[in-house]
């Protein structure tokens, strides 16, 4: 337990038994009367903001949550298999907490999870990835202007936009947020 | 790097605002800035040091967190109408873009003026007091809203039918806020106060937000069966300015100070010596009908430069000499 008045910015909470992280602060003092803190609170599992006014002297849970380097091994269909680099143990993560990541994560790359005891709140995926183009129609003749984008299947089973000019087996640089081309790489 | 055309500025506010007084006939006054005594405030935390003198006995001093006892000391020994620059502390405060542990304070007294005259007197200090040649001076006058409208508007529920410490605990917690066992009435107004209303009101006009409810105790008179002849002033979401018409009934004055000193004194275990006249006798001067304020004048500085950190108008801010 804390006090309200302690939460800072990056402060790990639980709210009715959810983790929350503190990512904004501001002190409020009315003009008579116990100094409260106004705080916006997000959770790194749902990306779910709370806005929530305490008194500083109002008790808060706090925890201790830390970053984890994990290899991600395969998943079921169910379940993200992964496997700590430190200890090789294995975890299980649902997949419905984390929509859409088996289309992100190369199996056998290493990725930071941020945890709560042995619960996984966040996958930290890089901003920028490069991955291979496995599935591309050659571009017709004429239709490698710029500007023309046609549909590709990326190694992960990602399916984006490409230019024109990118063929099958060539690697390219993805926003993994907007899942937007980004770049072709050579090498 | 010190900015000194905020320096000017600042000159320049307050040379308006002595003019604007003396012009009026108020007497400025300079009361201490340590004090032996405490307010009866018992949430706010004081700077403290001791006084030595070899041929008497060491004794407890405080740096002021508002000259408001001395001043209305003052004016029960017949000033007249009275006003005053000073530097004010208050300890254990948050070093936030709002907050600095050592501020500058106006404080004005109106002989015979009600909470509505100091109402119209402020509108009128700050159109004349604005800085001259700042894009950010206070042009416009403020809305006037009472507490009642505001909760009404920004909160959705009527504050006189939540009167009761049930009923406002009730609209608390259907408002998702966790209230702890026995909390006072008034917390739980400003927690809803702070959450819905204060983030919510208009910018770049100022609010005078009148009629506090009652519950929330303090020197101002009643001004009906809910609420008190008192207002507070808001530019940009900062609180600037705090207004009584002051309690003129001795009995209940007397009240106030005794609840008040004896919470202080169970909070910091302290001996009665911290409170002007232990016998309370100066709560039974006969305080003459008046209106005070009290301004925060570097957060008004700050609104009249378009500042949003307190740090900007303070060379030596806590923050830079404390490098935190």
């Amino acid at each position: 337990m804390i006090k309200a008045g302690q939460i800072e910015k990056g402060t790990a909470l639980l709210i009715k038994g959810q983790p929350f992280l503190c990512i904004e602060r501001e002190f409020v003092n009315p003009g008579k009367g116990s100094a409260f803190v106004r705080l916006k609170l997000k959770s790194p599992a749902t990306g779910q903001t709370l806005s929530e006014t305490m008194k500083s002297q109002d008790n808060a849970e706090d925890i201790t949550i830390e970053d984890r380097d994990f290899q991600y091994l395969y998943n079921d269909g169910e379940n993200f298999s992964f496997m700590n680099t430190e200890n090789y143990e294995q975890i299980e993560v649902p997949m419905k907490s984390f929509d859409g990541y088996e289309f992100l994560m190369k199996e056998g790359e290493s990725y930071r999870i941020t945890m709560w005891e042995d619960q996984v709140l966040d996958i930290q995926i890089p901003s920028k990835v490069v991955y291979v183009v496995t599935e591309t129609e050659d571009a017709a003749r004429g239709d490698t202007v710029q500007g023309v984008t046609k549909d590709a299947v990326l190694e992960t089973g990602l399916k984006i936009r490409v230019p024109g000019f990118i063929k099958q087996g060539e690697k390219v640089r993805v926003n993994t947020e907007t899942k937007e081309y980004l770049e072709r790489v050579n090498g | 790097m010190f900015d000194f055309s905020i320096e000017r500025k600042r000159s320049e506010l307050y040379m308006n605002i002595r003019k604007f007084f003396l012009e009026r006939g108020y007497l400025e006054v300079f009361t201490p800035t340590l004090s032996d005594s405490l307010i009866p405030e018992p949430t706010i935390k004081n700077f403290e040091t001791t006084f030595i003198n070899e041929f008497l006995t060491q004794r407890k001093l405080y740096l002021i967190p508002s000259p408001e006892i001395f001043m209305k000391r003052m004016i029960a020994n017949g000033s007249g109408s009275i006003f005053q620059i000073s530097q004010c502390f208050r300890n254990a405060e948050q070093l936030g873009s709002l907050h600095n542990p050592e501020f500058s304070m106006l404080e004005y007294y109106s002989m015979d003026f009600d909470e509505e005259d100091s109402i119209a007197l402020t509108i009128e200090m700050l159109r004349e007091t604005a800085i001259k040649d700042s894009e950010k001076a206070i042009k416009e006058d403020p809305i006037i809203m009472s507490v009642r409208d505001a909760i009404l508007e920004y909160s959705h529920f009527d504050l006189d039918k939540a009167q009761q410490i049930e009923a406002i605990r009730e609209i608390a917690k259907e408002k998702g806020h966790v209230l702890p066992e026995g909390e006072s009435w008034d917390d739980t107004f400003n927690r809803i106060f702070i959450t819905d209303v204060e983030p919510n009101l208009p910018n770049g006009r100022p609010v005078i937000l009148k009629d506090y409810p009652k519950q929330i105790e303090c020197l101002a008179a009643k001004k009906n069966d809910f609420y008190r002849a008192r207002w507070e002033m808001y530019i940009n979401g900062m609180e600037i300015a705090n207004c009584y018409k002051e309690e003129t009934d001795k009995r209940r004055a007397r009240e106030y100070y005794e609840k008040e000193y004896a919470k202080l004194k169970e909070e910091r275990k302290i001996s009665k010596e911290v409170i002007p006249d232990a016998d309370f006798s100066f709560c039974d001067i006969d305080m003459r009908p008046s209106s005070g304020v009290a301004i925060g004048l570097d957060r008004l500085l700050m609104a009249e430069t378009g500042k949003t950190d307190i740090e900007e108008v303070l060379p030596f801010s806590f923050r830079k000499m404390l490098n935190v």
